[in-house]
Parts: C-alpha cells; sequence; structure tokens
C-alpha cells in the first residue's frame, strides 16, 4: 500500500470522526496539560535561576564555610591575575528597637559586592561595603516589625546603628527559600563593632571571586578543581559557581519536577486507558467494515496502520489543547503566586514538546493492544456475521504490549531523574492495573454464581450484565478505579501531609530556641526565661565540629569518591553534645556488650556508655548507616583544631516530631571537657509571653538568637499549603480524566444497549423500566470501581506514608465506602448521558435487527 | 454467459474440501469432501437449501475462509501454503466479491468505494477507470454519494464496479440480487453478466434466485454440505436442454430431486 493510499484512506475514515475527536481530546488533553504545566513551571523557574546565575551568587564562584576561611585560600586567590574577591560574613542575631525585637540574618560584605547582579536601596546607590560602621541598610520587613524608618536608630548587640538605607533587593538571595529572619545589612567594620561573632557562634563565612573575562562552566570547574587541591583542607569546603549558583534550590527543584512529573503522568496514562477504551469502541463499530478491506485483499496490518494513523491525528488534536493549556499555567502561577514564580517566563517549548510526544507516545501504545482487533476480524464475515473470529498472531499480542510497557517506561524515565523509580513506578501501574482488572473479572465471576432468581428482574438483570463474558465491565471498572484510586490517593497523602505540617506545637513540646547562648550568660537566660513564664527549660551544651575520620580513613580521602549528600555528611559542621544517659525520645537500636563496672548488664539496657576507659560516642542509626559504620567502629573529629577519637558505642532511634532538642553525635560526657562551644536553650513559652521575652533577652545577650517555632510552623505550613494545591489540583486533573474514561465505557456499549433496549420495550418493558435496568448495571460498575479504586488507595496510601515518608499510621477507613458511593454515583451519571439515545429507541428496531 | 471462444484452462481446483465449524459443544460437518473445477471465463452457480454449506464453499473458495480439510488451489497457488498476508495478497490480485448485502463501505463515497481495491493495487490509472466503471454501472451522477444516500440497486451496481475495478480473473457473488426487487435484480444481472463478458472473469454465484442460476453454465447442487448433482448447460427454465451428473456417493433420488430445484 502506498503512502498516497494510506493517508487517502486515514483522510477517509476520519470521516464521522467528531464524537471520537470529542473523547479523545477530553481524554489527552488533561494529561498532557498536567504534563506540560510541570515542566512548564520547573523550566521557567530554572531558566530564569540561570538566566541570571552570576547574578544570584553575585559572582564567578564562591566559597563557603562554618569555619573562617584558610588564610592558604586567600594567598591562593591573590597570586591569581584579574581576580578579584568580596569576603561576606553572614549569621543570625537579634535587632531590637525600643521595646520591639527580632531575629535578623545580618551580612556584611567587602566593598566590592556584588560582582553581578543588582544591590537596589531607598535612597538610591548605596553600598553595604561602604557604609560607615553605625550604619545599616534594613529590609522593609524588619522596620515594620521593630517600628523604624530610614533615619532611625536600632541597636544590635548593644550598639546603636542608624538605617539609612531600606533595602529594596538583593542579587544573591533566593526569595522562595526559608529564611530565619528579615535582611540587615552592614558594613565589615560595622559587624566587628557589634562583637557578635565569638568563638563557637553560627556564622557564614564566604568569599566571593570574580574571574577576568565569561568564564564557561568548564573554565569555572577548572578553577574550582585547582583551587580545592592548593588549600589544605581543601575538600571541606563548599564551592558554587555561576554554573549552578543554586545548588540546593536545583536539587530541590528536581526532585519537584519528579514527584510532580509522575503524578501528572498518572493523569496522563489514565487518559491513554481513556484512548484504549474509544479505540476499542471503534473497532467494534468498523468490524464490518474491516471485514470488507480484508475481504477485497487489505493485509491486517495495512488496515490497522490505516486506523493508527487516524487515531494519531485525531491525538494531535487532544495533545495542542492540553499542551497550549499546559502552557499557560506558568503565566497563571506567576500572576497568582508571584512569590513562588517568577514573572516574564519565555514560552515553555521544551514543555510543550514534552507533553506532545508523551500525549502521542501514551495514546499510540495504549492504541495498539485494541487495534489487534483487526487481526481477530474474519474476511468470511462479509459471508456470515457469525464467522470465528481468528487469532491474533502471538507476535502482534506481543509488540502491542511490548510497546504499551516501553511506553509507559519510556515517559516514566522522561518525567523522573532515576531510572529505578521510574522502573518500580512502571512495574506499580502494571500491577494496579493487574490488581484492579482481577479484582473487577472476580466480582463478575461472583456475579455470575449469585443466585440472581431471588432478586427481582431490576437487579438480576444489572447483576446479569455485570456476569456477562465480554460485557466491557472490566475495562471500564480498571478504567474508573484507577481514577478513584489515584484521587483517592492523593487526597489522603495530601491529608496526612498538611495534618502533620499544619499541626500545632505539640503541648509539651518547646515553642521557643535559643542559639549561640554562651556558658557564661545560661544562668541569666534561665532567669529571663523563668520570668516569663517559660516550662521544660531545655539546655544542651554544643560543641562545633567537623569529622576527619571515619574507620581510620581520613575524611579528605573518603571525599574523592563522594557526591551530593554523602559529601554533605561528611563535610557539614557537625553539633556535638555530651549526655550522662539515653535522652527522652531516643531509643537504643544497637549498643556494643558493656565492659568495665557494668560488664555482666544486660545488653537491652538503656545505658549510653559501655566501655571502660574510651572515650565513646553515639550516633543516630540513620546518619550512622549514611557514615556507613555500626557500633564498635572508630570515627574522629577535629574539634576546633583539636583532634578526637570516639569508639562508636551506641546507636539511637530518634522521634524527631517531638520538636525536642536532639543531635545526631552525643558524645561520652569529659571527652569535650573544655571544648570551646555555646548552649542551645529550648523552652517553652506561650504565645502572648514570646515578644517580650524576645525583647528583653534583645536587650540583655544580643548576640542569642532567638529561633520561635510559632512563625517558622506558619512558613513551613504556607509552603505544604502550596504544594497540597499543586498536587490537589493534579488530582483533579485525573479525576476528571477518570469520568471522561467512564463515559467513553458507558458510550461503548451504546450500540449494543440499544438492540437491548428495543428488544425489551418488544417484550412489554416501559421505558422508565429500561431506564432503571440500565441506571441498576451502571450503579454496579460504579460501586465496583469506587470500591476496588478506594480499597487500593487505601493500600497505597498506607503504604507510601508509612514507609516511603516514614509517617506511620491508618489512613482514615470511610474513604473506602465513600469511594465506592461516590463511584456509584459517577457511574450513574455518566450512564444515563451516555444510553440516553440508546433508551430512546423504538422497539421495531428489535424485528428489523 | 460468456463466449467461451477462448482455450478454457483450469482457473480454480479445490479437492476434498471440509469445514467443521464448533456448535456449542458439538462439532458439526457444514461441508463434507466437495471437489470443484472452475475454468477461466465460466460461470458456476452453488444452488441449494438454507444450511446447505453453499456461503461456507464460497469463502473458502474465496479464500476468506481455511478449510478443516482439503485444498483450493487458485491460478496454480495453493492456499493451503498462504498465511493471512498472503491470502489477503492473493485476494487484491485475482479475486473480486459482490454480497448480498452489498459491503460497501459507509465512510466512502460510491467513487471512493470502487476507486479503493484500485489503489490498493496501485493501479496508474485508477481514477479514470474508476470513472469508465460507474459510467458503466450507470452512476456516473451518483458518484459522490456515500451508500446511506443511495437505492439497494445503485448500491449493488457500486458493488458490481467496485468488484469488476480490479479486473479479477475469478468473481465470487453471493446471492447477489438477494436484497433487490425482481427488476432491480433483473438489471444487476444484467449488468453483472456484461461485465463479466467484457473481462473474461469467472463467475462464482451463491443463489437461491433461478432466474440466476439459469445464467450459469453450470450449477452445483449441494445439500447437507455434500455436491448432490451438477448440472450442465445454461437454462433451468428449459430442463430439457439440461443435464443432470450425479457425483460419485450421490443418490439419483437426491440428484434428481435437486436437479429440479
Amino acid at each position: 500500500m502506498s503512502l498516497r493510499t494510506l493517508f487517502a484512506l486515514v483522510l477517509r475514515e476520519s470521516r464521522g470522526a467528531r464524537a471520537r475527536l470529542g473523547f479523545l481530546v477530553a481524554c489527552l488533553a488533561i494529561g498532557v496539560a498536567a504534563v506540560t504545566a510541570v515542566a512548564a513551571l520547573v523550566d521557567g523557574i530554572r531558566a530564569s535561576l540561570s538566566a541570571d546565575a552570576r547574578g544570584l551568587l553575585a559572582a564567578d564562584v564562591a566559597i563557603e564555610s562554618r569555619r573562617p576561611l584558610p588564610a592558604e585560600l586567600f594567598e591562593s586567590l591573590a597570586r591569581q591575575t584579574g581576580v578579584s574577591t568580596a569576603r561576606v560574613t553572614e549569621l543570625s542575631a537579634m535587632a531590637s528597637a525600643g521595646d520591639a525585637a527580632r531575629l535578623v540574618e545580618l551580612k556584611a560584605p567587602e566593598a566590592l559586592y556584588p560582582f553581578y547582579g543588582e544591590f537596589v536601596t531607598l535612597p538610591a546607590g548605596l553600598r553595604p561595603g561602604a557604609l560607615a560602621e553605625d550604619e545599616v541598610i534594613a529590609s522593609p520587613e524588619l522596620l515594620a516589625g521593630l517600628g523604624v524608618d530610614v533615619g532611625d536608630s536600632l541597636a544590635l548587640g548593644g550598639h546603636e546603628y542608624r538605617v539609612v538605607a531600606r533595602l529594596e533587593a538583593e542579587p544573591d538571595r533566593v526569595d522562595f527559600a526559608l529564611t530565619l529572619g528579615p535582611r540587615l545589612f552592614l558594613s565589615p567594620a560595622g559587624l566587628e563593632r557589634a562583637q557578635l561573632v565569638q568563638f563557637g557562634s553560627r556564622v557564614q563565612h564566604r568569599v566571593l571571586v570574580d574571574l577576568p573575562g565569561e568564564p564557561d562552566p568548564r573554565a569555572l570547574e577548572g578553577f574550582v578543581g585547582a583551587l580545592r587541591e592548593a588549600v589544605p583542607d581543601g575538600r571541606s569546603l563548599t564551592f558554587k559557581t555561576a554554573a549552578d549558583p543554586t545548588p540546593g534550590l536545583t536539587r530541590t527543584l528536581r526532585r519537584i519536577e519528579d514527584f510532580l512529573g509522575l503524578v501528572a503522568l498518572l493523569s496522563l496514562l489514565l487518559g491513554g486507558a481513556g484512548v484504549a477504551q474509544i479505540v476499542r469502541l471503534w473497532m467494534e463499530s468498523r468490524t464490518p467494515a474491516v471485514a470488507v478491506l480484508r475481504a477485497i485483499g487489505m493485509r491486517p496490518r495495512e488496515v490497522a496502520l490505516v486506523y493508527f494513523v487516524n487515531l494519531i491525528a485525531l491525538a494531535v488534536a487532544g495533545c495542542v489543547l492540553g499542551a497550549t493549556v499546559g502552557a499557560c499555567v506558568p503565566k497563571a502561577a506567576a500572576y497568582l503566586m508571584p512569590e513562588l514564580v517568577p514573572q516574564g517566563l519565555d514560552f515553555p517549548w521544551a514543555a510543550v514538546v514534552r507533553g506532545m510526544i508523551l500525549g502521542l507516545a501514551t495514546a499510540a501504545g495504549f492504541a495498539l493492544a485494541p487495534l489487534t482487533a483487526v487481526w481477530r476480524v474474519p474476511p468470511a464475515r462479509v459471508l456470515r456475521a457469525e464467522a470465528t473470529p481468528l487469532p491474533t498472531p502471538t507476535s502482534v499480542r506481543w509488540i502491542s504490549l511490548i510497546a504499551l510497557f516501553a511506553v509507559v517506561l519510556g515517559a516514566a524515565a522522561t518525567q523522573n531523574a532515576s531510572l529505578r523509580v521510574a522502573s518500580a513506578f512502571t512495574v506499580g501501574v502494571f500491577v494496579l492495573a493487574g490488581l484492579l482488572a482481577g479484582g473487577a473479572r472476580l466480582c463478575a465471576l461472583l456475579a455470575g454464581r449469585l443466585p440472581r432468581g431471588r432478586f427481582g428482574p431490576t437487579l438480576r438483570h444489572g447483576l446479569a450484565a455485570l456476569a456477562r463474558p465480554n460485557s466491557g465491565t472490566s475495562g471500564a471498572a480498571v478504567a474508573l478505579g484507577a481514577g478513584v484510586l489515584v484521587v483517592v490517593a492523593m487526597g489522603l497523602i495530601a491529608t496526612k501531609l498538611r495534618s502533620e505540617f499544619l499541626a500545632d506545637i505539640p503541648p509539651d513540646a518547646p515553642s521557643v530556641f535559643l542559639v549561640d547562648v554562651q556558658f557564661s550568660q545560661s544562668e541569666d537566660v534561665r532567669r529571663l526565661l523563668t520570668e516569663h513564664g517559660a516550662r521544660g527549660i531545655d539546655r544542651t551544651a554544643v560543641v562545633m565540629a567537623r569529622l576527619s575520620a571515619v574507620g581510620g580513613v581520613p575524611v579528605s580521602t573518603m571525599l574523592a569518591d563522594a557526591r551530593g549528600r554523602a559529601r554533605w555528611v561528611l563535610t557539614r559542621e557537625q553539633r556535638l553534645t555530651f549526655a550522662e544517659e539515653l535522652p527522652p525520645s531516643n531509643r537504643l537500636a544497637d549498643a556494643l556488650a558493656p565492659e568495665g563496672p557494668d560488664a555482666g548488664m544486660d545488653a537491652g539496657t538503656d545505658s549510653l556508655w559501655r566501655l571502660a576507659g574510651v572515650a565513646e560516642v553515639s550516633l543516630e542509626s540513620g546518619f550512622a548507616e549514611e557514615l556507613g559504620v555500626g557500633v564498635g567502629d572508630r570515627i574522629s573529629f577535629d574539634v576546633q583544631g583539636v583532634p578526637l577519637e570516639l569508639v562508636v558505642s551506641t546507636l539511637r532511634d530518634v522521634d524527631w516530631a517531638t520538636f525536642r532538642i536532639n543531635f545526631f553525635v552525643v558524645v561520652e560526657p569529659g571527652a569535650l571537657e573544655g571544648a570551646p562551644g555555646w548552649e542551645l536553650v529550648a523552652a517553652r513559652v506561650e504565645a502572648g509571653d514570646e515578644d517580650a521575652l524576645q525583647n528583653d533577652l534583645a536587650r540583655a545577650h544580643p548576640n542569642v538568637s532567638v529561633l520561635r517555632l510559632r512563625p517558622l510552623l506558619e512558613k513551613v505550613s504556607a509552603i505544604v499549603e502550596r504544594v497540597v494545591l499543586a498536587v490537589q489540583a493534579l488530582g483533579g486533573a485525573v479525576a476528571f480524566t477518570g469520568v471522561a474514561i467512564l463515559a467513553v465505557a458507558a458510550f461503548a456499549t451504546a450500540a449494543r444497549r440499544a438492540r437491548e433496549a428495543a428488544l425489551l420495550k418488544a417484550l412489554g418493558v416501559t421505558s422508565g423500566g429500561v431506564a432503571r435496568l440500565l441506571a441498576v448495571e451502571h450503579a454496579l460498575v460504579g460501586f465496583l470501581a469506587g470500591a476496588l479504586g478506594g480499597a487500593g488507595a487505601w493500600v497505597l496510601a498506607y503504604g507510601f506514608l508509612g514507609f516511603v515518608l516514614d509517617l506511620p499510621g491508618l489512613p482514615a477507613l470511610w474513604v473506602v465506602p465513600a469511594a465506592a458511593i461516590a463511584g456509584t454515583g459517577l457511574a450513574l451519571v455518566a450512564g444515563a448521558a451516555a444510553t440516553a439515545k440508546a433508551r430512546r429507541v423504538p422497539p421495531l428496531v428489535s424485528l428489523r435487527g | 454467459m460468456n463466449d467461451r471462444t477462448s482455450v478454457a484452462t483450469t482457473l480454480l481446483l479445490a479437492r476434498g474440501l471440509v469445514k467443521r465449524l464448533a456448535s456449542g459443544e458439538r462439532e458439526l460437518t457444514v461441508l463434507d469432501g466437495v471437489d470443484l473445477e472452475i475454468q477461466t471465463g465460466e460461470t458456476v452457480a452453488i444452488l441449494g437449501p438454507s444450511g446447505s454449506g453453499k456461503s461456507t464453499l464460497l469463502g473458502l473458495l474465496a479464500g476468506l475462509d481455511r478449510p478443516s480439510a482439503g485444498d483450493v488451489v487458485i491460478d496454480g497457488v495453493s492456499l493451503a501454503g498462504l498465511d493471512e498476508d498472503g491470502l489477503a495478497l492473493l485476494r487484491r490480485r485475482l479475486v473480486g466479491f459482490v454480497f448480498q448485502s452489498f459491503q460497501l463501505l459507509a465512510n466512502l463515497t460510491a467513487r471512493e468505494n470502487v476507486l479503493l481495491p484500485l489503489e490498493l493495487t496501485g493501479v496508474r490509472d485508477a481514477e479514470r477507470r474508476t470513472d469508465e466503471l460507474l459510467g458503466a454501472v450507470g452512476l456516473s451522477e451518483r458518484a459522490h454519494h456515500y451508500p446511506a444516500q443511495l437505492s439497494g440497486g445503485e448500491q449493488q451496481r457500486v458493488a458490481l464496479a467496485r468488484a469488476f475495478a480490479p479486473r479479477p480473473r475469478l468473481l465470487f457473488a453471493d446471492e447477489p440480487t438477494g436484497n433487490l426487487d425482481g427488476a432491480t435484480g433483473e438489471r444487476v444481472l444484467d449488468l453483472m453478466s456484461e461485465l463479466q463478458r467484457q473481462h473474461g472473469t469467472a463467475l462464482v454465484v451463491v443463489t437461491h434466485d433461478l432466474e440466476v442460476a439459469g445464467r450459469a453454465d453450470r450449477r452445483i447442487h449441494l445439500r447437507d454440505g455434500r455436491v448432490v448433482s451438477i448440472e450442465l448447460g445454461r437454462s433451468p427454465l428449459h430442463a430439457s436442454e439440461s443435464r443432470a451428473i450425479v457425483p460419485k456417493g450421490a443418490t439419483s433420488e437426491s440428484a434428481t430431486s435437486e436437479s429440479t430445484l
């Protein structure tokens, strides 16, 4: 068959395709829109980040550490020609004015800051590095919070500073990062004047580097690599380059893309199930034509190709509509959530192409199996309508199945960077579909075995329809059930997430944390807390240290192979504490057998320390797993220049949800004696007393940072609310697709229904009676799909929450009957709409056959 | 029906055709050892009561269906050795059909229905030939109408044009006048005869209609899946001109009774 003939046939077959086109558009457009929207949003945010990558870093390269940066680094930088540097120091501190105090994020850059990006103030033209030592630039939120204006004064570290300008824009601060407080700029001299940087304080040291010319990512990597090698301990420094100025955000975006991408894909795959139903219906209605085509000499694959190309042409319409809608979502999101989505994004061509390709691939993959019906149509059907169907060749069956699997796997791999996750998703989708189909088949079997004689004629007919072979029940139940499953599972997961993150602080949990309390300030801070009615005051000493060796292997060696989180675990500044006993909300997971005075004790004892004459350490079990150590192994810390080797004697499981102070690393008392550190204090303060406590602390101990849990939780809640909103929007898309598919499934049997309705009327059943018979059948299918989908969703949500998100607990069981009722309702509505025409068929039709 | 001036050669040879079909839990023998030979340009009518296996035999001879035993050879090609694709290509090349229920493609206009087999075989002057055939069957004015817009007789004439379009060497007709009134049926038969004569096509027609059967060179009578008699000669309305042959295994009574059908 020539290409011209093929297209001529395709064109002719497309006549009368309006109904098919409507369903295909409904099924595909929503899924394609979801896929496109997620990709467009993430691409848009990513593009806006990379468009001004240098601005986001304010430099070509930034080198960061929680410790003062080594002198060798600056020497190495100074040796390179054309390189400019600017040091930036950041820390949290309390600022106050009158009775008001706020935790602020201080930033003290040198004069050349920023190398790139816009630093905008009002009045304009001020640069933080050039400020006098008693001048500051404050963000609008801080000015509002303290009730001061430009020209007024505020106190910082017990010293007065004059606000000389309002901060309008800061290049290297990403708005949607979770920050502890508003920004306050001052000069390095001004920071020194405040005397807030003390030994052991939590300070972020950074040096910004401007390289000559326009270095490309490769040149940046080369520069960073050389610098790492040149500086002792260079591997423990954090390097950021303009090639990826916000690696944390990049990772977060990747995760969001991975997760929401798969949810969007579910919607598209459901659409694919709808396409399969449409093609099945189409092939049923075209069986006589297929028989004629085969009789006059068309090979089955030629006939299938005509229908396949036709379907793809129709699918393009659905994909174009879906991709257009999806491409508009970032614009709407930028309008609705300006703080999350940047304005003025380019048209998301890449996302549109992705949506179109995935949409068309899904349509193609799902269409192949029902298209194999062409092989079953016997050409002899032109002579006898009841001619025995031919077998589908095994190769054709396998090709259609493999193609479907490949499409789902390929789509999942496109939507998720991890092939492992994509494979698990694909297998999960097939297993779920199989379970739903199996469940539907089982129910049909049971319906067939029921003694139907006991029931009235209406219910009897409905049950008979459910049990009838090739009734299409299982297809409809799988499609609707899958829709219900996805919607209910996402609803359950979103509800649980919301209840977890939006929950108020537990009644016995602390509500404020005081950071950087110097040991000398400890007693006075305690007095202030007590005066403000604080309860449950919990003080813990913190010593900052860095891992130097694990199991005798130096961290500098281990870093050569470490990437991502593994690198972070090895290089982060560790907070060490010491304790005699197992802290509350901790449980021993593993322990060495006791030695020394405790020898002979039961190994199950809660004693934290087990060995005599050896400095011990207790690790949180997840942290130990990341380090790859167990009890009996040795790890070494560099405690601000002093080496400390410890034996891991116990591993602990920590219940982090209690909001209590907990540590990954707890050291045996004595081992850290004399080490410089500070106290972390937690206490429960009533909401009404928090402001007054914060103000008093800011005045008396300006170096102490007050972290209030309530506003932090509110910030987290706002973010979680948005994520839940996005998930629910996608869930809605999935639900809509499910209903569209249901209508398709109902329409699929409309022609048969019409013949049956005519026959029933000829036998004396009234129009109302016919409507009731059909309604019972639809209701039974809907109930079955809803119940199966609801039960599946319950199991899925239970597994996902408990084992993936580590949020144990049984989801609400009422969702199963609720889903069954909702499924019944949906099926009744869609079924009534789909069979409206069939119910009006006059009884005479039955006589004409 | 044809002038038979050319040297007759065997176009179709069927040997020992058996067809069994599942009927509930039982197996029904629909055809039971039918042998048949069809010459180029010959017209053969297959007659018999309902359920005698006429349409089944037609399906097997045309390669639409496969026998449970036996074989059909068309133009020297054994159908048993062909897969579904091979059968399709053979039908495309050599065989045409006319059905009782017309079997036109509802989505295609009359002209497109006729054009289709020509497009499949890749005929160069397909459009011209289509228009000529539509003219020959008197439907030039109705070429762009859909089947639903045509009368039964018109639909059958479109079906005739489609069947003859690729110039098949064998045409199978299944009750071609079964759905038509007498006058229309007569006209369709005349057309079919004319086209068959022009193209030198062998015609195998399954019919109940004595008028149709009377135009055949041979009339093969089936009963219970077996050939019970074969009549030679052209007009069954003039029984004296016809000669009954009783095939091996058939009774003379059955042959006589069938021959008078």
